[in-house]
């Protein structure tokens, strides 16, 4: 197994620790306030309550427990009034009293009764849209974190490629929670060969390597449905999973009025979802409204779907495309070396260029050119338009990522397409006078003989390796 | 949402409310607790103007005052308690030097319950800041001493107060634990003490220091309040009606909170208390029709009235003539601040013990209260209106079904409730501890706004209709509907079903647990989990973990992630496969220990194809592959290996081989069906 040298210096460790003469101050809340702060990547932050009760997103802060934030931009919200010790520098952090913390609790305790009520153990299934910046991440937090509070397990599933949960950018996500978030890590972890300080959730990963599914319905389309098939299968074997119903998270770009809300339509029919929730957005609202919740005769009671449009928090600030690119570094890091609790040691893989046959999404925007065309392994008909080239290794692809998929080589492109991703490699060096590759790869476990594929989402990063 | 109304507004409210409490009545006490409870972004103003109050009241009227303050720091907690603390000091004393002997003695009891946690909080400190409570115990033992000396030199021998512990109340004493209204003094007082600083601290042994308070925290009997009867005795004009109601509330609301310290996890308790607080609310927000509100009393009423019934487990508490069948009968209650956990006596709860009042009748209430709801225009954005709101204002004119047939529906209603023998079947329906919600209430004449065939069954006596799904639960959970109107009623008690409910925390990561035996166990497992999870996370510091592959769709499908935190560490640590029968010692419970050679650490199953993943063995002490066997030096999954031995070694491409178990082929089949319905999938697009 090789261990990268030079790894103490690329693992996302950096947060250097305070100095000691760092004063801490305390930030006193009364009940249904919240503090809400900003830290900048490579400084860090720490939290710790000193009494009352707090959460971050509807997860519980244990009392005296020092939690450190590096990279976010969050709050802290009590029910009781509290106060905080806050050690080091905020970029910007401020008490607030208005949020709407009130009326969210009333969605998960509405939820909570679909969920325990249902004659059928049939939960809810919800869609959560809005515009950029509505909060719609933080609300799937609450409402996922307040269900495991009361017992359930919900499905949540991450339809929005620009941010990973419990996987990098680039990835759609299923997961049935059974235990509860990490505070300083938003989600938790997937699955590491150690042991962990909070248990690890399994996510079902899927590849969609673009910003949005606007860029490509056509492919965002197959891989929702494919995804829904799990989830749902999940639920029919499943049956604690069933009662809690599935949270879906969705990125702005779906809640454009733009593509007359094509994807929304499909992700409502192909997850069967009978509770949208818009964040903010009264157009958005009485758009989806009419569309979904109009004809309540001409639907059964149990098809129907019931729109609702909830006030947006005033703590909701712009996460700008600087930020947002730090955060996607920040999860490709932490696939690769975990965090300052689970560090992990990837390794390093040198292929050959012909060891490697990788594909790589047609850019849909491009014009077709025939001559790329591959040798046809989908030779159904259904599939008259390639959806990925093969391509050698080459200087372009450095820094990129590629996904390892549980697929054979021989698939149809949609049967890979659709396929589950197993992991992702990262391509630290080409070699082309050599032609020689050097891999960054979770684990020393090779993928030959894996399906490899890349696309333009994330983009690369670099110094990944030092 | 918080109210947009201005401190001062607020406060002179408070203040206007307060000016109205004479003497120490539980209701008003509880009335002014709410208020501040609900203006918790204005406590600065409430604290500044209950402190006045206190300081400038008649000292008759102190001790009540203060007791607002103990009620509102004990169950409102954060700001009040540091508004309130920042004074504490000179609110107490200057009122404590104005004051007779006997309100002295319960301000001091007082004083003790404040060095304490609220008794059945979750929060573990004292209501007061233990600097603030010392400064004024030190200046009371100043005082004290000072009595005493003053006492020996002028040997004096009254002993005014070291009386013998007082029998348990009697109809003939019922306000000894309030000051004395110079009014009522011949009728409710102790002996008038003579105002003299001798007497201030007459108390000579600490004995009778520790047991008065005991006899100051006594129940009283509800029946020998004549000032409620004479408060409440009057024809009701129709604003009064709401007064009252409101009243009747909050009074039902205090018992059930009361209930609800003692027993935070019972299900029936929270959901009455919740319910009670959604009514008050609808009631507060609302303008409702005569008829609902007609309809909303005569069930409140019956609340009421089961409240007074004495309950079959209760304390040995005296209820005098319990008057079970009339309409209501408020009663004022005394206010009893929580005694210390330190006192030997009862604890408060007893007195409002198992009230069992089914929860139907909430249902009826809430169901009642929303019709009035919805009669009156909720201020909306002009949108096409959403099914269930159409569905009932469509029926807003319906009276409540209880009233529906005049007379006799009270009765009805009663029946259906539990609170009397149904007519036909007499032996059934004594009045029994409320249902536990898991049980199916029986069906309420309760009118779910989805469905107008239930309007056929108003006023109908409660029968079980065959084809419904089961009603009663589900319709009372479903009563925060997803509307937008209805999500902006604050809901506050709901965030106790996330902390007090669940008060028993783990400090290592803050997940909560409940307070049964059940919950217990589960964090005593959950707190070995931590210990062994930091032991091994500090043995394997040196091993070189590394992120695993994540797991494909049938493995995702079939996995469980148990919640090994909670787990017992001798079960089997097998997350998946859940959905197999529990088999001893089959395929999947085999296990090999991790090969250490480079060769083999990544190496596949021969049979499927997938690689095998480290977990750690308990027992084994040792990373292990599970559902693993090796055979002639190649390592197999058991299952594969088990499957494909069985069928004779017909080597099929998966798992689809057959004759395995039952339960895991069944599985199987339901998974290949998937893989069907995928790969058709697929190939449609
Ligand atoms: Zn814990
Ligand atoms: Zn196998």
């Amino acid at each position: 197994m090789s261990i990268l040298p030079g790894l103490g210096l690329s693992a996302p460790l950096a947060a250097p620790p305070p100095a000691q003469h760092q004063s801490s101050r305390v930030q006193e809340l009364q009940a249904e306030a919240e503090w809400r702060f900003e830290v900048a990547f490579g400084a860090s932050v720490k939290v710790k309550l000193l009494h009352g009760t707090a959460e971050l997103f509807g997860t519980e802060l244990a009392p005296k427990v020092t939690y450190t934030f590096a990279g976010t931009k969050a709050a802290i919200f009590t029910w009781h009034g509290c106060a905080l010790e806050i050690t080091g520098e905020c970029e910007s952090e401020y008490a607030a009293e208005e949020t709407p913390m009130l009326m969210y609790l009333n969605v998960h305790a509405a939820l909570d009764n679909m969920r325990k009520g249902s004659p059928t153990r049939e939960g809810p299934r919800v869609l959560v849209v809005g515009k950029e910046n509505a909060g719609k991440t933080s609300l799937v937090k609450l409402l996922t974190a307040y269900a495991l509070k009361s017992g359930s397990r919900p499905t949540v599933l991450n339809l929005d490629p620009r941010e990973g949960v419990l996987s990098i950018p680039g990835t759609l996500t299923c997961t049935t929670f059974a235990s509860m978030l990490d505070i300083e890590d938003g989600w938790g972890s997937s699955p590491i060969s150690g042991p962990t300080a909070l248990p690890v959730k399994t996510p079902l990963v899927y590849h969609f390597p673009l910003e949005s599914p606007e860029e490509d319905p056509k492919m965002f389309k197959p891989v929702a449905t494919r995804m829904a098939l799990a989830a749902t299968s999940r639920l029919e074997e499943d049956p604690e999973a069933k009662e809690a119903g599935f949270i879906i998270d969705t990125p702005a770009s779906v809640s454009s009025a733009r593509g007359g809300y094509e994807n929304i339509q499909h992700i409502v029919s192909e997850f069967s979802v009978n509770q949208i929730l818009v964040l903010g957005s009264e157009r958005l609202y009485n758009d989806l409204t009419r569309r979904f919740a109009s004809a309540p005769s001409s639907k059964p009671a149990d098809e129907a779907v019931n729109v609702v449009r909830l006030d947006v928090s005033g703590g909701c600030v712009e996460r700008d495309r600087a930020f947002m690119k730090q955060v996607r570094e920040a999860q490709i890091r932490a696939y690769f070396f975990g965090d300052v609790r689970n560090t992990l040691s990837p390794s390093t893989q040198v292929w050959d260029f012909e060891q490697l046959r990788i594909l790589r999404v047609v850019d849909p925007t491009a014009a077709l050119n025939p001559s790329f065309l591959p040798g046809d392994h989908s030779s159904t008909a259904s599939s008259s338009l390639p959806i990925f080239e093969s391509t050698l290794p080459s200087l372009q692809l450095q820094n990129q990522l590629l996904a390892t998929k549980h697929a054979d080589p021989a698939d149809s492109h949609p049967a890979i397409r659709d396929a589950t991703v197993m992991g992702f490699v990262y391509v630290a060096d080409v070699d082309e006078a050599k032609k020689k590759v050097r891999l960054l790869a979770p684990s020393s476990a090779r993928v030959e003989g894996r399906v490899v594929v890349g696309g333009s989402w994330p983009e690369g990063v670099g110094d990944l390796v030092a | 949402m918080s109210s947009a109304l201005p401190s001062a507004e607020v406060a002179l409210d408070f203040k206007e409310s307060l000016q109205d409490l004479q003497m120490n009545n539980r209701y008003e006490i509880s009335n002014l607790t709410i208020i501040a409870k609900e203006n918790t972004e204005h406590a600065q103003a409430i604290s500044r103007v209950l402190e006045n109050h206190i300081r400038t009241a008649p000292p008759p009227r102190k001790l009540p005052a203060l007791y607002v303050l103990d009620s509102i720091v004990k169950n409102v907690g954060t700001p009040y308690t540091v508004y309130l603390g920042r004074n504490l000091y000179s609110t107490f004393m200057d009122a404590y030097t104005l004051v007779d002997g006997q309100t002295r003695k319960n301000m001091e009891g007082m004083l003790k319950t404040w060095k304490e946690p609220v008794p059945g909080s979750m929060d573990a400190r004292p209501v007061f800041q233990p600097e603030i409570t010392r400064a004024i115990e030190n200046a009371l033992i100043k005082a004290r001493t000072a009595a005493v000396h003053q006492q020996q030199q002028a040997r004096t021998q009254r002993q005014p107060f070291a009386l013998p512990p007082r029998p348990v109340a009697s109809p003939a004493t019922p306000w000894q634990n309030t000051s004395t209204p110079p009014q009522n003094s011949s009728r409710y007082a102790p002996p008038p003490i003579p105002d003299t600083y001798q007497a201030q601290y007459g108390y000579r042994s600490q004995q009778a220091l520790s047991q008065q308070p005991a006899a100051q925290y006594l129940p009283r009997p509800n029946s020998t309040s004549t000032y409620s009867n004479t408060a409440y005795g009057q024809v009701p004009s129709p604003g009064r009606d709401l007064d009252m109601l409101n009243d009747d509330v909050a009074r039902l609301i205090l018992a059930a909170k009361t209930e609800f310290a003692a027993s935070p996890y019972e299900i029936g308790v929270q959901q009455r208390l919740k319910a009670l607080l959604d009514l008050q609310t609808i009631l507060k927000g609302q303008t409702l029709s005569p008829e609902s509100l007609a309809a909303i009393k005569a069930q409140v009423a019956q609340l009421s009235v089961a409240l007074q019934q004495p309950p079959a487990t209760a304390a040995p508490v005296v209820h005098s003539t319990p008057q079970p069948w009339q309409p209501p009968t408020p009663v004022a209650q005394v206010y009893q601040p929580p005694p210390p956990v330190s006192q030997p006596h009862q604890p408060p709860s007893n007195l409002q013990a198992p009230i069992s009042f089914p929860p139907d009748i909430l249902a009826q209430l809430l169901a009642s209260a929303s019709n009035g709801q919805v009669s009156t225009p909720v201020p909306q954005p002009a949108l096409p209106a959403r099914p269930s709101i159409t569905l009932v204002s469509e029926s807003t004119p319906t009276p409540v079904p209880a009233l529906a047939n005049g007379g006799s529906s009270l009765l009805d209603s009663l029946r259906a409730a539990g609170l009397l023998p149904a007519t036909p079947e007499p032996a059934a329906a004594a009045p029994a501890p409320a249902p536990a919600p898991s049980t199916h209430p029986i069906l309420p004449p309760y009118l779910p706004p989805q469905s107008q065939n239930h309007l056929q069954t108003i006023g109908t006596p409660p029968v079980r209709h065959a084809g419904l799904a089961p009603p009663g639960l589900a319709e009372m959970r479903m009563k925060i509907s997803m509307t937008s109107a209805a999500l902006k009623i604050p809901r506050r008690h709901i965030v106790a079903l996330l902390y007090e409910a669940q008060p028993n925390q783990c400090t290592s990561c803050g997940r909560r647990f409940l307070a049964t035996s059940e919950g217990r166990e589960q964090k005593a497992r959950h707190l070995d989990w931590h210990f062994r999870i930091n032991q091994r996370i500090a043995d394997s510091v040196n091993r070189g973990h590394n992120r695993s592959w994540y797991v494909d769709e049938m493995e995702w499908i079939r996995s469980r992630d148990p919640d090994e935190s909670t787990m017992d560490p001798n079960a089997s640590n097998d997350g998946h496969n859940k959905s197999a029968p529990a088999e001893r010692k089959g395929p999947e419970d085999q296990y090999i220990p991790v090969p250490t050679e480079a060769a083999l650490a990544n190496v596949n199953c021969p049979i499927c194809q997938e690689n095998f993943e480290a977990v750690w063995h308990d027992e084994a002490q040792e990373w292990v592959w599970m559902d693993a066997v090796k055979v002639g030096g190649r390592i197999y999954h058991a299952t594969c290996h088990a499957e494909v031995s069985n069928a004779g070694g017909g080597l099929v491409a998966g798992r689809v081989t057959p004759d395995s178990t039952l339960g895991k082929r069944k599985a199987e089949d339901e998974l290949n069906d998937l893989r069907a319905r995928l790969k058709k999938d697929v190939t449609a697009y």
